[in-house]
């Protein structure tokens, strides 16, 4: 006999805590400590346990489907490939399609894909290759290795191309990760080496972040203007970037560059999200909701299409939080989660675990220390009431006189 | 001119790289393994699309797999599985005899789906489970474990690096229950806030107070002071509840002030009795709010209803006997100091005015934080 526990009864219980499937293995988990000795737990190995078996009961096992159904569309049979190409070349344009794929439809396994390939691969590794093995490394978020690797190509590398390229990816990295004085001095190097509108928006990312977001602004701006050499690329590079600036600022002109992104590349995920997330903060979840719309297996553009569900009373908003529920059950069951600002958001804004929004959003900026990272952060430790959080935040933003429009609750 | 290519071509590649700082995802690829010990029984779920990527399933090449080309495959696609699946304990490998094959659906879609019973050669459980598929293809796989028996489920994860696991017994329900009141003996002995909050409602009961009350044995004293105590266990476990299933929430730094501030007015209450002298009722008040200063922590780790409910009774009974066997051992040895002159003169002004200075210091600390 099978058994048929409720998966489903789980998804649509979702806003309650009936069947909210916590997954607490074996370490010891990191909580809000609050001071005092009161409440300070010794978390043995007692806690480590898992409460709730909603998660573990499978759907039951369907026999009685249709030969002419189609149960699943299969991806690109050149993209998903299991044969090994001969050489190098051809192995590292199989892995930069599938990594190309992996970012336009956020589809993660195709970064699986080229890992295995890398793996298997027993030629040597040229310096093509380990760029995009240290691409695939800070995609999984295992950013030190991928820094040590990028790190090794700029100083060994005899390919211009190449060392260029690990110099940006690096640059980006440290800049995702709030490091702003090495990501100034990798944006210079750049400007160095390759003049224009990218090393520039390396640039622009630096100084608005480190205190001169006006400057950096008019900066990039100007150049943009004035750069008749660009390319489509470049240009859309620097658009995004001014978006982002614009928004740091408060500025409604973020919208058009990055709708102007958006138009010249819809599969810009990362910039979809960004304004989608704009439209939700100035109160106009019907257009996060168009801007979101057919994104469903996107976890960042899902879960801000749950929270326009929400805001404006859908009764398609339950259906998609609970979807993003059995989603992120699966993947905390799994370990070592990915998404951890998306599913902090989801915590935040669509069940109210203010507790377990804060734990993972205090860990996602370990990792990540964007405007859109540090804003979580401190809406989570708000809405939790951890003044410790905040003041550390603060510290942090003080430090490198970072100011965002989005957080005006904390001035340096 | 042939600088200007390869810089244009390698902006190309610049863009592409960078497009998404931070990807985000359908989901990667996992495997579900449901194995039920009491049942003897394997449940495997793989996902279709890995399966089509490991297996020539789809054989007209359209993209699509269909019902009837998974029907085809059935016979090849359980070869693989049962290849890549091993269960074993000491006697050696165990058999796995098909039993239900079909259809089901993860958050990510469709998967196939084939439970098996499980036989053992010396027909006991297997006690350990060797995973290998997919992993080769696709790092970044993993087999999530589900294990249950014995009333109790356990969870793991097979990765490239760990492709075997031990299979030991979930944790029973008595177990988890003796565990959770562990903790909440423990917890009570590392809260210096709550050692002092059991001290100063047990002081009144160790004066003697000829004209108000009746001389009261020692034994009356404590059956007294054991209501008191299990007042505030009572509120302490409502509250507790209350927030573990997420029913209630308070801002912790606020729970935290007025838990000292609490300490601070029953301390003062003992010298001057400004909130009654009856102390069950302050007890029971007070423990409401220690519950939501405790739930901070233990809510966030209790979630499922059932073993909810069994942790918070395993935890609530745990904190009782603790109250229980610290009132028994430190009440005779105040009561009888009692008997000394200076103990109602100078040993109990100095706690109390020890426990209120320490408590406000603690509410000033806290409050700031807020």
């Amino acid at each position: 006999m099978i058994r048929t526990t409720s998966r489903r009864l789980m998804t649509c219980s979702f806003n309650k805590s009936v069947g909210r499937p916590r997954i607490v293995r074996a370490s010891a988990p990191n909580f809000p400590a609050p001071r005092g000795g009161f409440f300070r737990l010794g978390m043995a190995g007692g806690f480590c346990l898992l409460f709730g078996t909603a998660l573990a009961g499978p759907t039951p096992i369907d026999t009685q489907f249709e030969d002419q159904q189609i149960l699943v569309t299969l991806p690109e049979p050149a993209l998903a490939t299991t044969a090994l190409p001969a050489d190098p070349g051809r192995l590292a344009d199989l892995i930069q399609a599938q990594i190309q794929q992996a970012r336009s439809t956020g589809d993660p396994r195709f970064f699986g894909y080229a890992e295995g390939f890398l793996q298997q691969w027993n030629g040597a590794m040229t310096d093509r290759l380990r760029v995009l093995q240290a691409t695939i490394d800070q995609s999984n978020h295992r950013f030190e290795r991928a820094r040590d690797q990028l790190e090794d190509i700029i100083e060994t590398s005899d390919s211009r191309r190449q060392s260029l390229q690990a110099l940006l990816i690096l640059a980006n990295i440290d800049l995702v990760q709030g490091r702003y004085a090495a990501a100034a001095e990798h944006c210079d190097q750049l400007a160095r080496r390759l003049p224009g509108l990218i090393a520039a928006s390396c640039q622009a990312q630096v100084l608005a972040r480190t205190g001169q977001p006006e400057t950096a602004y008019r900066a990039l701006q100007q150049q943009l203007e004035h750069d008749p050499r660009a390319g489509q690329v470049e240009r859309l590079w620097a658009e995004g970037t001014l978006g982002d600036i614009a928004a740091q600022l408060g500025d409604p002109v973020a919208e058009t560059h990055w709708q102007t992104v958006l138009q010249a590349d819809p599969d810009d995920l990362y910039t979809r999200a960004q304004l989608a997330d704009w439209y939700l903060s100035r109160q106009a979840p019907e257009q996060t909701l168009t801007l979101t719309d057919g994104y469903d297996q996107v976890d960042s553009l899902a879960v801000l299409r749950a929270i326009a569900l929400d805001t404006t009373g859908s009764p398609d908003a339950s259906r998609l939080a609970g979807a993003l529920q059995e989603r992120f059950a699966e993947a905390q069951w799994r370990g070592n989660l990915l998404h951890k600002r998306e599913f902090a958001r989801f915590q935040l804004d669509i069940t109210g675990d203010k507790a377990l929004a804060l734990q993972t959003a205090r860990a996602n900026w370990t990792d990540q220390r964007e405007p859109i990272d540090t804003r979580l952060l401190l809406r989570a430790a708000m809405a939790a009431g951890d003044t410790g959080q905040i003041k550390t935040l603060a510290a942090w933003l003080e430090q490198n006189r970072q100011q965002d429009a989005r957080y005006p609750e904390i001035r340096p | 001119m042939s600088q200007f290519q390869v810089t244009v071509s390698s902006l190309a590649l610049l863009c592409l790289l960078l497009l998404s700082p931070a990807a985000t995802a359908h989901k990667a690829s996992d495997s579900f393994l449901y194995l039920d010990q009491d049942r003897s029984e394997l449940r495997m779920d793989i996902a279709l699309r890995d399966l089509a990527r490991a297996l020539p399933l789809d054989t007209n090449n359209d993209q699509a797999l269909t019902g009837a080309e998974l029907r085809a495959g059935r016979a090849e696609i359980t070869r693989w599985m049962e290849d890549g699946v091993v269960l074993s304990n000491g006697s050696g490998e165990c058999r796995l005899n098909g039993r239900t094959w079909g259809l089901s659906t993860h958050s990510d879609g469709p998967y196939a789906a084939a439970a098996y019973g499980v036989q053992c050669p010396d027909g006991n459980t297997p006690d350990t489970l060797n995973y290998q598929l997919l992993f080769k293809q696709d790092p970044l796989h993993r087999g999530l474990l589900s294990v249950t028996g014995g009333g109790g489920e356990t969870l793991a994860v097979f990765s490239p690096d760990q492709t075997s696991l031990t299979l030991t017994d979930p944790p029973s329900a008595l177990a988890l229950f003796g565990t959770f009141v562990y903790e909440g003996i423990f917890h009570l002995l590392i809260g210096l806030d709550h050692l002092l909050f059991l001290l100063v409602l047990m002081l009144p009961a160790t004066l003697r107070r000829k004209e108000t009350d009746p001389q009261q044995s020692l034994k009356q004293r404590i059956w007294q002071l054991t209501g008191i105590v299990t007042a505030f266990t009572v509120a302490h476990s409502i509250t507790l509840a209350l927030a573990a299933m997420n029913l209630v929430r308070l801002p912790i730094a606020w729970v935290e002030t007025v838990i000292a501030l609490s300490i601070a007015l029953a301390a003062l209450n003992v010298a001057w009795p400004v909130l009654g002298r009856k102390t069950w009722k302050l007890a029971f008040a007070f423990g409401l709010v220690h519950g939501f200063g405790f739930a901070s922590v233990l809510g966030d780790l209790t979630s499922g209803v059932q073993q909810t409910a069994l942790a918070l009774a395993g935890f609530n009974i745990g904190v009782e006997l603790g109250q229980i066997a610290l009132l028994l051992l430190v009440f005779p040895v105040l009561y009888f100091w009692g008997r000394a002159r200076h103990y109602g003169r100078a040993v109990v002004p100095a706690m109390l005015a020890a426990t209120g200075a320490l408590s406000l210091y603690w509410v000033v600390e806290r409050a700031a934080a807020i």
